[in-house]
């Protein structure tokens, strides 16, 4: 028992990050795809949930760009982000935007937009601000119900 | 005594307490988390508003290059769902938008949102009992130069043998009124999945 325990262990620091590899970077191979490897198999797979249930993994966001580059001039926000979690996290967001004092400006556009993130894929948000006068932005999130 | 109006309250509680369903409450529409319905509701709207509102601002189709404002008119947009639909639910929201963004002004003239008294007022010309100075001249309504047109349909499929699946199509499109060119379109889905039990309808 306590060999077959350490040989999971073992199997499991092998199988981290060893994913299905693409020669490219920018194409994500997801399990699966390429048949199974030391490093990806059910057993590993297995393992692999319970740490990541345990260590919480899931929705990261790594940059919020805000500009006026679009046709229109209006102000634009580009948020970029990954899921952690090997599993599908959905999810919805509300991006309100600010005027110059801070003030939420009151718009029908601001509503909760449903988002899903594959697993260890990244994600991109873009929102469009219906108002000119928007300078800045905050955006909330919540659990798709 | 005491008892006694303990033993009173107590049975008053459970009588009420069987009696009709539960309370009616308002929902919290800003942060709605009730569950989703398999018809299309307030939610379902917003989303598909907020899409085609962001998409048709960002693409410039409406950034006037002199910076003026286009005068736009609401067309058709056909209901082709299985619900009783008021396609104002949609443009209502789409319309207030586009012009507190400022780049455009609707016309209450011609289109689906025409305001009959805009043409009702121009048949005092002929009376005697109103100011002709006050009544609107010939020649004073503005033409619309962009036109928006669109349609909602629904689709119903069945999904395995307990469950249905419903599609939504939100389709909007932004013409010119001249020539007849259009500058942008989108579409906007929602699908749903659910019990056949529920009524998409």
């Amino acid at each position: 028992m306590k060999s077959l325990i350490i040989l999971c262990v073992m199997l499991m620091l092998f199988g981290v990050g060893c994913g299905p590899k693409s020669s490219d970077e920018r194409v994500h191979l997801r399990s699966g795809l390429s048949g199974g490897s030391l490093g990806h198999n059910v057993v590993t797979e297995s393992i692999k949930g319970v740490f990541e249930w345990l260590s919480g993994a899931g929705i990261v966001i790594d940059e919020a760009v805000m500009n006026r580059d679009n046709a229109a001039g209006l102000p634009q926000l580009f948020i970029a982000g990954h899921n952690t979690s090997s599993k599908t996290k959905r999810f919805r967001y509300r991006v309100e935007w600010l005027d110059a004092d801070g003030l939420v400006i009151d718009t029908r556009a601001s509503t909760w937009l449903p988002m899903s993130a594959m697993g260890k894929s990244p994600f991109q948000i873009k929102s469009v601000a219906t108002r000119p006068q928007a300078v800045n932005f905050r955006m909330d999130t919540r659990k798709w119900e | 005594m005491n008892s006694r109006l303990l033993q009173i309250i107590a049975l008053a509680s459970i009588v009420t307490g069987g009696c009709g369903g539960s309370k009616p409450t308002n929902i919290d529409i800003v942060n709605d988390e009730g569950k989703s319905v398999m018809a299309l509701d307030y939610r379902d709207f917003d989303k598909a508003a907020s899409e085609m509102v962001q998409s048709m601002l960002g693409s410039g189709a409406l950034k006037k290059k002199d910076g003026g404002r286009y005068v736009v008119a609401t067309g058709r947009i056909v209901n082709d769902t299985m619900q009783r639909i008021d396609t104002d639910q949609l443009m209502a929201k789409v319309e207030e938008e586009l012009m507190n963004s400022g780049q455009v002004v609707m016309t209450s003239a011609v289109g689906s949102g025409t305001d009959q008294l805009i043409h009702e007022s121009r048949e005092l010309r002929e009376s005697e009992e109103f100011d002709q100075n006050t009544v609107a001249k010939r020649g004073t309504l503005i033409a619309p130069e962009l036109s928006i047109s669109g349609k909602i349909f629904q689709r119903n499929l069945r999904y395995d043998s307990k469950n249905q699946q419903v599609e939504y199509y939100f389709q909007l499109k932004l013409s010119d009124a001249t020539s007849g060119l259009r500058y942008w379109q989108k579409e906007s889905l929602i699908g749903k999945r659910g019990s056949n039990k529920s009524v998409a309808w």
